[in-house]
């Protein structure tokens, strides 16, 4: 890993969405055992994943993982915990002033 | 993968509903920074959580055996979920007339309920990455509880936007997305703070539309008492979890937890005065309505904070203001594009920030045993 050089790798995965009632969620599980780190960007590959209401829809993927550089890691590590806020109901979005 | 539509829609323009709208090509092209992913992401609903990262090896390394008895009761509790059949629409959910809404009320509203959608949806993420990554059985079994938890909320809410005609796109794993970092501590102080004065919020709420259900205008009011349950339950657990370790309430963690508890409020505070309308039609004034869940907050985080912030304090509610005015003023200022105006008003609301924040806290002694029991 480099000080200021990213570097690219592509990961099989899982894509889980689940727009029911029960339970809206959307997760990516790595099936080669890949581990993100701080400052590491994912992408699944292809159209997005829709599934429509009522629906749990399972697909395996591709993502291509952008490893930060060694200086992007450090600076998530410092900066990310205050991006906290966000799991506040009354979060900040940009749409609504006084 | 199913696609409704067999032609997609090049431009959102020519779509002739939400959901064909946001398959379109323009708003697909529009979502690849991040800035610009939360600007749609409000207005299109399109949700984009964050995800995270932490230090997996000190999560493993929590031993809940200092709290065993507590934990294991807590988390028999969770398992048991007595809430399972609490989120089903049943006579209770009344018909809503959303054509008939005042226009300002419906799209303060529908804020109210993307931002709880967006904060559910978070949490569930979070939770659920810190339950795959992690090795320690008692720790992975709470974030799965946690997660599943939150998934049902944010279902419950989509299902209520739904009804407003309102489509949560959940496709954004397509999209690049950065990991971001939380340590593990601050995991514990945001999140504990944020299931907290989520069932201070929605109980406040709760408790007033009962003394006066004419304010009810919109049945998703009436399921929030067993919702902020799930969200008290969540906040038993983590103050567990930092009881497990004195030094995450001791030292100079004392004015990490000062600062998650002014960012919090502050922000709260803020945030409610950018929905008047909302609070209006609740019959609430923001600032009882903020004051009374800080006071619920802060008497229920005496269980393990050593402090708490002193809301009453002649400074408080005058730096809450000056932070509120300079918030606004910025976003005037951003929309204008009044680049000195916005300048200015950063630099008020850093100092108002720095005025809340300086207020002496009052001290606490937290209590050996950690439990407590919804009791508003």
């Amino acid at each position: 890993m480099g000080w200021l050089t990213k570097e690219f790798e592509t990961a099989p995965c899982e894509v889980e969405v689940s727009h029911c009632f029960d339970s809206l969620h959307a997760h990516v599980k790595f099936l080669n055992g890949a581990v993100i780190n701080p400052g590491d960007e994912v992408q699944v590959q292809g159209p997005p994943v829709m599934a429509p209401y009522g629906e749990v829809v399972r697909e395996e993927r591709i993502a291509r993982i952008t490893r930060a550089s060694r200086l992007e890691q450090l600076w998530t590590r410092m900066t990310g915990d205050f991006e906290f806020m966000e799991l506040c109901e009354f979060s900040f979005s940009e749409e609504v002033s006084v | 993968m199913k696609d409704v539509h067999d032609a997609p829609v090049v431009h959102s323009a020519d779509a002739t509903n939400v959901e064909d709208a946001l398959e379109a090509g323009n708003y697909r092209q529009a979502v690849i920074d991040s800035e610009s992913a939360t600007a749609v992401a409000m207005r299109n609903t399109l949700l984009t959580p964050r995800f995270y990262t932490t230090d997996f090896d000190k999560l493993d390394a929590i031993d809940v055996s200092p709290v065993r008895k507590d934990w294991d009761k807590l988390i028999a509790q969770m398992k048991s979920d007595p809430n399972r059949g609490h989120f089903k629409k049943n006579e209770d959910w009344d018909h809503i007339d959303w054509d008939g809404m005042e226009p300002k009320l419906k799209a303060e509203f529908i804020d109210f309920l993307i931002s709880s959608c967006t904060a559910e949806f978070s949490g569930c993420v979070l939770y659920k990455e810190m339950k795959r990554r992690g090795n320690n059985e008692d720790i992975t079994t709470l974030f799965q509880l946690m997660a599943r938890d939150e998934a049902r909320h944010a279902g419950f809410i989509n299902d209520a936007l739904r009804e407003a005609g309102i489509a949560v796109n959940l496709g954004f794993l397509t999209q690049a997305k950065k990991y971001t970092y939380f340590q593990p501590k601050f995991i514990y102080y945001a999140t504990y703070l944020s299931e907290k004065i989520g069932y201070a919020r929605y109980i406040t709420i709760f408790r007033h539309l009962e003394a006066h259900p004419e304010h009810r205008f919109h049945p998703i009011f009436k399921w929030f008492k067993e919702w902020c349950n799930d969200e008290f339950s969540h906040g038993e657990a983590f103050a567990l979890l930092m009881k497990t370790d004195p030094k995450l309430t001791s030292g100079i963690n004392r004015y990490w937890i000062k600062f998650f508890l002014t960012a919090v409020y502050a922000t709260m505070y803020v945030r409610d005065h950018q929905r008047p309308a909302f609070h209006e039609a609740l019959g609430v004034d923001t600032d009882w309505y903020g004051q009374e869940v800080f006071r619920k907050t802060s008497e229920i985080s005496k269980q393990v904070f050593p402090l708490t912030l002193d809301i009453d304090h002649p400074r408080w509610m005058p730096g809450l203001k000056a932070l509120q005015r300079a918030n606004a003023d910025l976003a005037e200022a951003v929309e204008k594009k009044q680049f000195f105006r916005g300048l200015g008003a950063r630099v008020r609301a850093a100092a108002a920030f720095i005025g809340l924040f300086t207020i002496p806290a009052v001290p606490n002694d937290p209590p050996v045993s950690t439990r407590l029991e919804p009791a508003y």
